[in-house]
């Protein structure tokens, strides 16, 4: 019972806010279009998260997203200026994220600073970067291709009349992109395998040094996807638009891992994490609950989920013995 | 969260808080913190107060995307009403929820677009009139002006085109400099900078008669220049616009920074909260553009504010 109570205490908890809500708001909160509504307002949050899973997995992390997004969503916006095609446009800013997530790998992996640093100081840099391409303004209007708006307003229709957005089909595709690289393939165990015990892994033979720098490139593309959906769905570009997701698709994945057998981050976990999140701000704002208020509540209900599962994990007399 | 504000929520999810007059308006902008929406956020809510609305004011401390979400969010809900304090340009996908299901958006201070039933703000053309009236004015119709503009940004673009038309309907006077400063840094040190090459370049006195800027920054930056380069005897006017604190000092302490104007952020709230009424009542606005008087500053009255 009291293992049960380990294993499921998290997801209890996160099924008791949707059961809350639903019976607060009987209307409106359990329909199809509100749901899809949460999926299309935690799409961005869902892909950053998602790549962020990929270094957590290892026990790293990175800072840089939230202003890698921005710099994507910067430099395509600035190209279109200079009449490039959309798709060429993205393309390169898709290779901007590539580059930076690599250029985060070497400092962390062959360089060999702490990712806390290294992330940290690559934040800024993308940040300022973003900021000396746009001039520190927000594009928008003309400069933007209205096609490219366009489609995170739209979506193939599902029966019934509702469009499942196009943000969401993106968000799902990442998601499962990365669950096939994650839990489907040798080089996402051998991630796990570092996460679990960097040296061992090094003595079974696994090019640790390699594996690590080529995670940090899922960061950086997952980032610029990221920037990419969000820049489309407010149809304009500003340097610091991003900046929010990185804490947040931190938490994301935390509140995840309270759901895994042994504290490991799973996509899928995290997945569960942004929903919550969604959740939260979705139903919190249609109860007319205070935005300030509502902030504070978000994060008391991540202590007291990590903190539970923390407990649970080791049993209270275990962590006071500690 | 309190219990207070639950049941209010489940009472109103639950269909009991629909009665007629009390309705229920959310206003949803990414800047409170900044100074000036938090006037028009108390502006809306003092009227709101007495009209026994329920106002939800949302935060979503500066993420745009996030305007979307709680704008889609409150559609849900089912308010009667959203007013929004953000460009429209960039929530299209928001005003097309609300507009799908028939809830009217209101800007406050926002910008137009075809989704927001009226948009509630300051006349920037009226405020540049003041101000290049009062120079022209002050100098007798007669003199050399420098200008400082900033073309590139649309709300003080159409200032400058006042004022141009307003000197060059004097014929005595002369618009020596027409100056863009550089912002990045505030707008103050560039302005400063220009301003002293310009007053090297006119050594003598009385051969600068006015600087009317824009906005109040590079009025500040011309104050200091000729201040630093002890000009400040020769009565060159100096007018800004937007009478921020920094500006108001300027003008209280009686020096070449003679004039500025006000935008009355107040008012701007509770006219929103008019409008947002007269829209619930059926009325559809003639004009999607609602101008709230602004007042012009100068050391008769800043003190008395």
């Amino acid at each position: 019972m009291i293992t049960v109570m380990r294993r499921f205490g998290g997801l209890a908890g996160m099924l008791a806010i949707v059961l809350f809500f639903a019976i607060s708001l009987p209307d409106t909160f359990m329909t199809l279009r509100n749901w899809l509504n949460i999926s299309q307002q935690v799409s961005m949050l869902t892909v950053v998260a998602a790549a962020m899973t990929v270094v957590m997995v290892m026990g790293d992390f990175d800072l840089s997203v939230g202003s890698m997004a921005s710099l994507a969503g910067i430099v395509a916006a600035v190209l279109f200026m200079q009449g490039w095609s959309i798709p060429l446009a993205l393309l390169a800013a898709l290779g901007v994220g590539l580059l930076g997530g690599l250029f985060n790998g070497i400092m962390v992996s062959l360089v060999g600073i702490l990712p806390f640093v290294a992330t940290l100081a690559t934040l800024t840099v993308f940040s300022g970067l973003a900021y000396v391409i746009s001039d520190g303004r927000t594009i928008f209007g003309r400069d933007i291709p209205a096609a490219f708006g366009d489609f995170a307003r739209g979506g193939p229709n599902l029966p019934g009349g509702i469009a499942l957005p196009n943000l969401t089909l993106v968000a799902a595709l990442t998601v499962l992109v990365i669950w096939i690289v994650l839990e489907q393939t040798s080089y996402g165990r051998r991630l796990y395998a570092i996460g679990g015990n960097r040296e061992a892994a090094r003595l079974a033979g696994i090019p640790v040094m390699l594996l690590r720098l080529s995670a940090f490139c899922f960061t950086g593309v997952g980032a610029a996807i990221g920037g990419l959906m969000y820049a489309s769905r407010v149809a304009s570009a500003n340097p610091t638009q991003g900046d929010g997701l990185m804490l947040t698709a931190i938490a994301a994945v935390f509140l995840g891992m309270t759901l895994t057998r042994d504290g490991q981050p799973r996509v899928l976990a995290t997945l569960v994490g942004v929903f919550v999140l969604g959740v939260l701000d979705n139903g919190l704002t249609q109860m007319r609950v205070d935005s300030y208020v509502r902030e504070v509540m978000v994060g008391a209900i991540i202590l007291a989920a990590v903190g539970l599962s923390a407990i649970g994990r080791n049993g209270l007399a275990g962590q006071l013995r500690r | 969260m309190t219990l207070h504000k639950l049941l209010i929520g489940v009472a109103a999810a639950a269909g009991l808080g629909g009665v007629a007059s009390a309705q229920d308006v959310a206003v949803i902008t990414p800047y409170l913190a900044q100074p000036g929406t938090q006037f028009y956020v108390d502006g809306f809510k003092a009227r709101a107060d007495e009209l026994g609305w329920t106002v939800n004011v949302i935060d979503t401390a500066g993420d745009v995307a996030a305007v979307i979400s709680r704008m889609e969010d409150v559609v849900t809900q089912g308010v009667d009403a959203i007013v929004i304090n953000v460009d429209p340009a960039q929530i299209g996908a928001g005003l097309s929820a609300a507009s799908a299901a028939g809830i009217p958006v209101v800007g406050m201070d926002a910008g137009n677009d075809p989704l927001v039933a009226a948009n509630v703000t300051s006349n920037g053309y009226a405020m540049a009139a003041e101000t290049s009236v009062y120079v022209a004015n002050r100098i007798g119709g007669k003199g050399r002006v420098v200008m400082f503009t900033f073309d590139p940004f649309p709300p003080v673009q159409i200032r400058g085109v006042i004022a141009d038309a307003v000197f060059g309907n004097f014929p005595d006077i002369e618009v020596i400099d027409r100056i863009t400063p550089d912002v990045s840094d505030g707008g103050i040190a560039d302005s400063r900078a220009q301003m002293e090459a310009i007053l090297a370049a006119n050594p003598d006195p009385g051969s600068i008669s006015a600087v009317w800027a824009a906005w109040d920054q590079p009025a500040l930056g011309a104050l200091q220049a000729i201040e630093a380069a002890g000009r400040q005897g020769e009565g060159i006017v100096i007018t800004g616009i937007d009478a921020n604190p920094q500006a108001r000092d300027a003008i209280a302490a009686g020096g070449n920074f003679e004039a500025s104007v006000a935008q009355d952020f107040q008012g701007i709230g509770s006219t929103t909260a008019d409008t947002v009424a007269r829209i619930l009542k059926g009325e559809k606005p003639v004009q999607q553009v609602i101008y709230v008087p602004t007042k012009l500053i100068t050391a008769a009255n800043v003190n008395a504010e």
